[in-house]
């Protein structure tokens, strides 16, 4: 009986035969093949795979590549920005010092209060990132909670959570943003706590939907056969199936908080000056568009790529989280 | 009490929009430790919902189990409390499902699969667990069943997950058995390999098995009784020999003569049963398979027929006299 079965190796070089072909002849029965062909070096795991086809995806190793060059740009600013640059909070009086084109000493410029835009660009990332982590933080907290009650139990507590996330969805989204920091009031803190606060209807749609169709899965029927209680089967069998539209989907959210900042920022509602953020040095430099065009040029850029990096890297999230897909 | 399960009158239904679905209505079987029963029927005729209602697995609150008595050892599966029924689920009574390709969760590695169960009920290590699913692995016939364990589902063909399926259900060495269709998703050869490892099985741990299948030629060999269901009733029942060759029912006719046979005639088609199988929201009045049965008389139309003993515990519910059967055998009535 054991030696029916032709056991095709499979490497992590070609896991594309994977599958262990059966192969029957006639009635006579097939040697094992040897050990060796078997690959046993190469341990498999879930997040390896994952981490594998991701570093195939050029962009989003791209986005990848952008954020961390970001991270650890503004984290070590500290050291060596103010030094060479200036400090981006230092308003030079001097005539002359302000709306510099960029130059070596300032390579982005300075503004009309004559601070280094360089400067002030580096530690606007700062802002970003914070609100953004934060921000979707707290949208995940929110929303997986209320999406996994919503999923798993359905019927009430469905139709509650799901009635209060259309209400979420019933206002213009920027407009509740402005209506909740005009209750709250502007700053820093309120910014991604307002932001946070609206990003959980669709993180909590995304995990619910998500968690329905993992369910009707067999394989939950199968774990309810064995024996497993209704909080194993919810923590052990069906979110980690119904995880990874999150974690791309969260990753993408980063994205869209710090737009969302940017954009509240611009309006004066978000971060409030002298804290260097992207959207507060667009709206300061709008009627210079013309005449400084690099203080607006900069902050445009850096609120691009990096959402963009966000934006790509977790579209390649998307593909490298998906198991049954082979490389 | 030799019996391992009595299910005694059990009737399950389906509150939807449209109406009550009376999937399983008035079932009634007895399985002894280590012997077979073939539950066999179309789509539809509440084989697997009998089975789930065994486990207690049906989604309330749209399906419940309204009457009857799942007698397992002695105890009511009914009256159980949820805690109780986890220890009985995949500890006592396994189940085996019909599609191998979702029935084992994509993320986790098939070692970790088996050993879940031996660590739910048998309060082993992760490490134990581990060892123990390797040799279950290998008992199933999965060559290097040691680095297989560590790999991930869709690494294994369609007739490797059943096997593994298999090897799960009897990690904890079960008293009941419970395959719902567990080889239709395969394809042929695969099918035979597949019954032929439940099979030695059984041989090796002694478990009774319920085998659901809409396919006889499937259980010809393996059970020691037959149970034919229609329109969520029991229309035959009774040792795999007398419902073989003394078939009672016009549907089990049916059933025998729609299967190929390499014996009997070459040239001969296939007879299909004619017509549909009933919606179980309007089921018809009287004998639910009239409207199909070429037999039928004026009573079959109005009463309900009960079951009845046709000799030696073979039951059926249809009144036909063995002498009234057609005087064909089922499988030569070509061109009827």
């Amino acid at each position: 009986m054991t030696d029916k079965y032709d056991d095709r190796s499979h490497d992590s070089t070609s896991p594309t035969d994977a599958d262990g072909h059966e192969v029957k002849h006639e009635g006579r029965t097939l040697p094992t093949l040897p050990g060796g062909l078997h690959d046993t070096t190469t341990s498999r795991t879930l997040w390896g795979d994952a981490w594998r086809r991701l570093r195939k995806n050029k962009l989003a190793v791209a986005g990848l590549i952008w954020i961390c060059l970001i991270v650890v740009m503004t984290l070590s600013a500290d050291l060596w920005v103010p030094p060479n640059f200036g400090d981006p909070l230092a308003i030079d009086t001097t005539p002359g010092a302000n709306l510099q084109p960029p130059s070596l000493e300032h390579p982005f410029g300075t503004d009309k209060l004559g601070r280094d835009v360089f400067s002030r660009v580096v530690y606007g990332a700062r802002v970003s990132l914070t609100v953004g982590l934060l921000a979707v933080s707290i949208s995940l907290v929110i929303g997986l909670l209320l999406g996994a009650l919503s999923g798993y139990y359905s019927g009430f507590v469905d139709g509650l959570v799901m009635r209060a996330a259309d209400v979420f969805f019933a206002f213009p989204y920027i407009l509740f943003a402005i209506a909740l920091i005009a209750v709250l009031g502007p700053s820093y803190r309120n910014v991604f706590i307002a932001i946070g606060i609206l990003g959980w209807p669709s993180i909590a749609r995304v995990f619910r939907s998500s968690i329905f169709s993992v369910k009707e899965n067999e394989y939950v029927d199968a774990a309810r056969a064995m024996g497993a209680s209704d909080l194993r089967i919810m923590f052990r069998h069906i979110m980690p199936n119904a995880i990874a539209p999150i974690i791309v989907y969260g990753t993408m959210s980063i994205g869209g908080a710090i737009i969302t900042e940017a954009a509240l920022s611009f309006l004066g509602m978000g971060v409030q000056p002298p804290t260097p953020s992207w959207g507060l040095m667009l709206s300061d430099a709008k009627s210079l568009m013309f005449a400084a065009p690099w203080l607006t040029i900069w902050p445009g850029f850096a609120i691009l790529t990096t959402v963009l990096a966000f934006v790509l890297m977790g579209d390649g999230m998307r593909d490298a989280l998906d198991v049954k897909m082979k490389d | 009490m030799s019996a391992l399960l009595e299910v005694k009158d059990l009737a399950t239904h389906f509150m939807t929009r449209d109406g009550v679905v009376k999937a399983v209505d008035g079932v009634s079987f007895v399985l002894e430790p280590g012997k077979t029963l073939a539950v066999v029927g179309e789509s539809g005729s509440g084989k697997s919902v009998t089975a789930l209602s065994i486990m207690r697995l049906i989604q309330e609150p749209q399906g419940r189990i309204v009457s009857g008595e799942i007698l397992f050892k002695g105890d009511d599966i009914r009256k159980m409390s949820d805690s109780q029924v986890r220890s009985v689920r995949g500890d006592r009574i396994a189940m085996i499902f019909q599609d191998p390709m979702t029935s084992l969760n994509p993320v986790f590695r098939v070692g970790r699969q088996i050993g879940e169960s031996l660590i739910l009920h048998k309060g082993m290590t992760r490490k134990q667990a581990f060892e123990r699913a390797v040799e279950l692995l290998e008992m199933v016939g999965i060559p290097h069943p040691r680095d297989r364990a560590k790999d991930y589902p869709h690494q294994f063909s369609g007739g490797m997950r059943q096997r593994a399926m298999i090897a799960m259900a009897l990690a904890c060495d079960p008293d009941i058995l419970i395959a719902d269709e567990p080889t239709t998703a395969l394809d042929v050869t695969i099918q035979a390999q597949i019954l032929e490892l439940m099979m030695e099985m059984q041989e090796r741990t002694g478990a009774a098995i319920i085998m659901i299948t809409h396919d006889l030629g499937v259980v010809a060999d393996m059970a020691d009784d037959v149970m034919v269901m229609y329109a969520g009733k029991q229309v035959e029942y009774g040792t795999s020999d007398r419902v073989f060759y003394e078939p009672r029912h016009p549907y089990t006719w049916g059933l025998l003569a729609s299967l190929p046979r390499h014996d009997v005639d070459e040239k001969g088609t296939l007879l299909p049963i004619t017509g549909q199988p009933p919606s179980l929201i309007n089921v018809p009045p009287g004998c639910a398979f009239h409207p199909r049965c070429p037999h039928a008389r004026g009573l079959c139309r109005e009463e309900v027929p009960g079951l009845h003993d046709v000799g030696g515990g073979h039951l059926t519910t249809c009144p036909l006299a063995p002498d009234e059967r057609p005087s064909e055998a089922p499988a030569q009535r070509e061109g009827a």
